[in-house]
């Protein structure tokens, strides 16, 4: 039972950041770059 | 310049297109990134940004005003400029609900060279509403 419960909690821990809120992605259009 | 935005807090790569001028940068899962730096940062290094878009998810709050704002971090909102693709989210402001947009956070004003005006808040134009759950 503590076995199956550690594993959730890993679980928890590997999935709850990617359900975060956060920017994914940005892109920039500049001007002048040589 | 790709040196200079690698370097800035939670980026984790850059990718620079010379033809188009385009940059483009993947932020780390770690929510340190700042656009306001990276406009900086660019600026720094001797260019000037054109346009800057963003994808990014968040929930949707809405400010005393009644003005929509995604947040996107505990500590990081965007005021949202109110347009057609905005109004769909009102519905959603203070909900649990998480959206995943793609917007233009900055667009240079016409004319010259110019600093960033890093004392106005970035205002998060939404061109396109990706996902809602």
């Amino acid at each position: 039972m503590n076995t199956l419960a550690a594993l959730l909690l890993l679980i928890g821990c590997v999935v709850a950041p990617v359900s975060q809120a956060q920017i994914r992605h940005i892109e920039m259009r500049v001007e002048g770059m040589t | 310049m790709k040196q200079h935005l690698g370097r800035q807090s939670g980026v984790q790569n850059v990718e620079v297109s010379l033809i188009d001028g385009k940059v483009e940068i993947t932020p780390k899962g770690d929510g340190q990134i700042d656009p306001v730096q990276l406009l900086k940062a660019t600026y720094d290094s001797g260019v000037t940004v054109a346009e800057m878009n963003v994808t990014a998810r968040g929930k949707i709050a809405k400010d005393s005003s009644g003005n929509l704002a995604l947040q996107v971090e505990p500590n990081r909102s965007f005021p949202v400029e109110p347009n057609e693709m905005s109004k769909g989210l009102d519905s959603l402001a203070g909900t649990p609900a998480m959206v995943t947009v793609r917007g233009q956070l900055y667009k240079k004003p016409p004319g010259k060279k110019q600093k960033v005006d890093t004392s106005v808040p970035l205002k998060l134009l939404i061109l396109e509403v990706e996902k809602r759950e």
